[in-house]
Parts: structure tokens; C-alpha cells; sequence
């Protein structure tokens, strides 16, 4: 039988929060990020412009059809090079950064498309109706149809930002102390893996799952 | 005040509407009728440019629509509309859907925006329902509703597409009171509707429309006694039997 040795995480908690802050605001950044490149995109991507419908559909299609840890390691590989001045100069570390424009980027083409489905789902005659009474085609997409959009899809994309706090965990691969990465490290530093990865395993279930019912609670009261 | 010039239009291969011309003048009723898939609805709904055309001219109030140069959203503020479906925005109350199009076009401020609305709602006898959500209110309340949402932009003309043909039939009388309200009182207006009596008693004139052409264009009064087509006869026949 194995004996669980769960001494070594009340030492390790200060370093675990501090990871899963970081977690934390890689999802809120690249959710953020994601949302108003995302809207764009799905504009874009709905204009009567062929070419930039074309384009958006290029970036969305692209972006999912590759794995996120991919995305993940270009940009590792590759923000160093493009904003090292600024990264030096700010103090940041890169890897951060690289984290951040990735999830953000890659995010956007997932917000992207339930955003495109969201507005599509508003009836053409509210569309009509804005139009008619004078507003232009901008003022009745921010006034009439995006607001109502948004409405429905607010449980889809709150799921969406949970699965991207799950996925956030892939920043292992660039060597970044998210909160799994700490726990990794910790638990491989100290022999207490299992315990580890059990505990932030709980946190994460927790969270999750809290998360969940929320949005489904939310879900009921928006369509009642 | 309102005409249309020989005025075509295509989907794709099909022609929905084939060198249809109307002429509306000022404070005039014109009533517009026809089977359904006769093209009527999109006729109405290019007059304010909501649909395109490929051939002929429609003309608003001396503006050409079509022009590249019109301001389509300044003339479609001038010209109110009204949809089968309401078209009521559904996250706003009653008296925001009022106010948006005022506040956002005409930049009015709030205060004699919201007076304004205040007494159109009272016209359409719903001036209780002002803070209320139209999914709260009756098919009927909403489409009196979508009419004074028309009216505060104070339209030079008004435009119905199938203003009644949603409604449960205890609501439609409420809607055809307002418009026959609006119709004595001067307002220029063009009206797709199946309802005949409401055609009898305020139509200066009524178009008969079928398969895409206006097959006819007569005094209203005319119309009932001599439909002036075999097909006009046989839709009124059918209309008016029960």
C-alpha cells in the first residue's frame, strides 16, 4: 500500500498560489484578448468584404487546426526575438509574454466562432428593423443585434474560458510556473508527485466543476 | 411622394418582381394585396432600400434610393416601417425601443425624446406598458408598439409590410384602429395586408400584385365592384367568402 506523505504541501502553498495566480491571469488575459479579436474576427468574418471574410476565415480555420501546444512553442521560440527590447526593458519574463499573445491569438478563433453562430441566431428582421428606423448598419449591430447575441452565448463562452483555464496547463512545455508547473516541480523536488498532482488535480476538479454549475444556473435564468 | 419606376428584381435566376411601377402622393393610402409569393412584401421592403433591385427607379420624396450618393440610413429615419413579425428589440423595454432610434439618429435629448414617446404610447392607448419588456406584452400591444416606435421619428410616410397577419384574430382590430386613426389624420401610408374592410373603408387606392407584376392599380372603391383582372375577381372571391 502506498503511503501518502501529504506533509510537504502546507510549505508549498505560498508557490502554488503564486502559480495559480499566474494561471489565473493568463486565462482573464487571453479571455479578454481573445473575446474583442474574437468579436472582430466574427465581423470580419460575417462582412459582405470578401476579402476580409476570407481572411478571418483563414485565421479562425488555421488556428484550429493546429495543436495548441504548437501554437504554444512558435511563439515561445519566437516573441523572444521580436519583443525582446521590450520584454528586457520591462522586466518581464518572456516566457510570460509568449504565453499570453499565444492563448490570446488562439483563443480568438475559438470565441470567434461562437460568436459568428451567436449573431447569426439573431433573426434577420431585427436586423431590418435597425436598419429602418436609420441607424446604420454599424449603430444596428452595436445596438440591436450584438447585445442580443452576446446574451445567448454567454454560457458557451464561459465554458469556453473554463477549458481555457484547464488548457493553461500546457505552458509546462515552455518551462513556465503556472500553478500545474509548480506543482510538478515541487512534487518532483520534494518525492511527493502523486500527492501533488492529486491536490492540484482536486483544485482544478473543484474549480471546474463550481464553474460549471454556475454557468448552468446562468443558463436557465437567461432563457426563462 | 413615393414612386417606383418600372422596378425589377432577381434572385439568382428567379424574377420576383417584373417592371412593377406605383405612385404614391402625399397623404394618399394605397393598399397593396395579392396571393402570397406575389411579391408584395419585397416590393415594400425595397422602397426603403432594405433589399435591392437590379432594374428601374424608386424614388422617396425626391431622393432617388438607389443613388450612391443617398444617405440610406437619414432617409430611411424619414420613412417608418412595420413588420409582420413586429421586430421589437426584445433586450430593450418598451420605452428604450422608443428612444434609440431619436437619441442615436436625431440626437434628440432625452428628456423631449421621452415626452414625445411618452405621448405616442399614450396615442396607442399603452403609455402603462412604457417600462415594460415586449415579451411581456400581447402580439397585438407589441405591434402598437412597433407603431409608435415608427411614429417619434416623425415619418413623412409609413410603411406596412402584413401588418396584422401575426396576430391572433381578437388582436387585429386593436392594430387596424391605429392605423385607420393615422390614416384620417393625413399620414402618408402603403399597406400589404389581406384585410379587406380595413382596404374598404381607408384606402384611396388599391394595387393588386401577382407573380411579380402589378396586374392592378385602381380607385379603391372601384376595386370591389370591378376588380379589373380575372385573377384580382377570383382573389377577392376567395377572400371575401368567408
Amino acid at each position: 500500500m502506498y503511503a501518502f506523505d501529504w506533509s510537504s504541501i502546507p510549505g508549498s502553498l505560498p508557490f502554488l498560489w503564486e502559480g495559480f495566480l499566474r494561471t489565473l491571469s493568463i486565462t482573464l488575459v487571453a479571455g479578454l484578448v481573445g473575446l474583442i479579436l474574437g468579436t472582430a474576427l466574427a465581423l470580419a468574418r460575417l462582412s459582405s468584404s470578401r476579402f476580409l471574410s476570407t481572411a478571418a476565415a483563414m485565421y479562425v480555420n488555421g488556428f484550429r487546426a493546429v495543436p495548441s501546444v504548437m501554437v504554444l512553442l512558435w511563439f515561445y521560440l519566437l516573441v523572444p526575438q521580436l519583443f525582446a527590447s521590450w520584454t528586457n526593458a520591462l522586466g518581464w519574463d518572456s516566457r510570460f509574454i509568449s504565453a499570453l499573445v499565444a492563448f490570446s491569438l488562439f483563443e480568438a478563433s475559438y470565441y470567434a466562432e461562437i460568436i459568428r453562430t451567436g449573431v447569426q441566431s439573431v433573426g434577420s428582421g431585427q436586423r431590418a428593423a435597425g436598419l429602418a428606423l436609420g441607424l446604420t448598419p454599424l449603430e444596428t449591430m452595436q445596438l440591436v443585434v450584438l447585445p442580443q447575441a452576446f446574451r445567448r452565448m454567454i454560457p458557451l463562452l464561459l465554458t469556453q474560458a473554463i477549458i481555457l483555464f484547464q488548457d493553461t496547463s500546457l505552458v509546462y512545455v515552455i518551462g513556465l510556473a503556472d500553478f500545474f508547473g509548480i506543482a510538478y516541480r515541487t512534487g518532483q523536488r520534494d518525492g511527493t508527485l502523486v500527492e501533488m498532482l492529486l491536490f492540484v488535480g482536486a483544485v482544478y476538479l473543484v474549480i471546474c466543476s463550481v464553474g460549471s454549475a454556475l454557468i448552468r444556473r446562468a443558463k436557465t435564468r437567461l432563457t426563462s | 411622394m413615393i414612386s417606383l419606376e418600372a422596378v425589377s428584381k432577381w434572385y439568382g435566376d428567379f424574377q420576383v418582381l417584373r417592371e412593377c411601377s406605383v405612385q404614391v402622393e402625399k397623404g394618399e393610402v394605397v393598399v397593396i394585396c395579392g396571393p402570397s409569393g406575389s411579391g408584395k412584401s419585397t416590393l415594400i421592403k425595397c422602397i426603403n432600400g432594405l433589399e435591392p433591385i437590379q432594374a428601374g427607379r424608386i424614388v422617396v420624396d425626391g431622393t432617388d434610393v438607389f443613388n450612391r450618393k443617398t444617405d440610406l440610413p437619414r432617409l430611411r429615419s424619414r420613412v417608418g416601417m412595420v413588420f409582420q413579425h413586429f421586430e421589437l428589440f426584445p433586450h430593450l423595454t418598451v420605452m428604450q425601443n422608443l428612444l434609440l432610434a431619436p437619441c442615436r439618429v436625431r440626437k434628440l435629448a432625452g428628456q423631449e425624446a421621452r415626452q414625445k414617446s411618452l405621448a405616442l404610447l399614450d396615442r396607442v392607448g399603452l403609455a402603462d406598458q412604457a417600462e415594460k419588456c415586449p415579451a411581456q406584452l400581447s402580439g397585438g400591444q407589441q405591434q402598437r408598439v412597433a407603431i409608435a416606435r415608427a411614429l417619434v421619428m416623425d415619418p413623412i410616410a409609413m410603411l406596412f409590410d402584413e401588418p396584422t397577419s401575426a396576430l391572433d384574430p381578437e388582436m387585429i382590430k386593436e392594430v387596424l384602429d391605429v392605423m385607420m386613426q393615422l390614416a384620417q389624420e393625413g399620414m402618408t401610408m402603403l399597406v400589404v395586408t389581406h384585410e379587406m374592410n380595413f382596404a374598404r373603408k381607408v384606402a384611396d387606392r388599391i394595387v393588386f400584385m401577382d407573380q411579380g407584376r402589378v396586374e392592378v392599380d385602381r380607385p379603391a372603391a372601384e376595386f370591389f365592384t370591378e376588380p379589373g383582372s380575372e385573377r384580382a375577381r377570383i382573389f377577392l372571391s376567395r377572400i371575401l367568402s368567408h
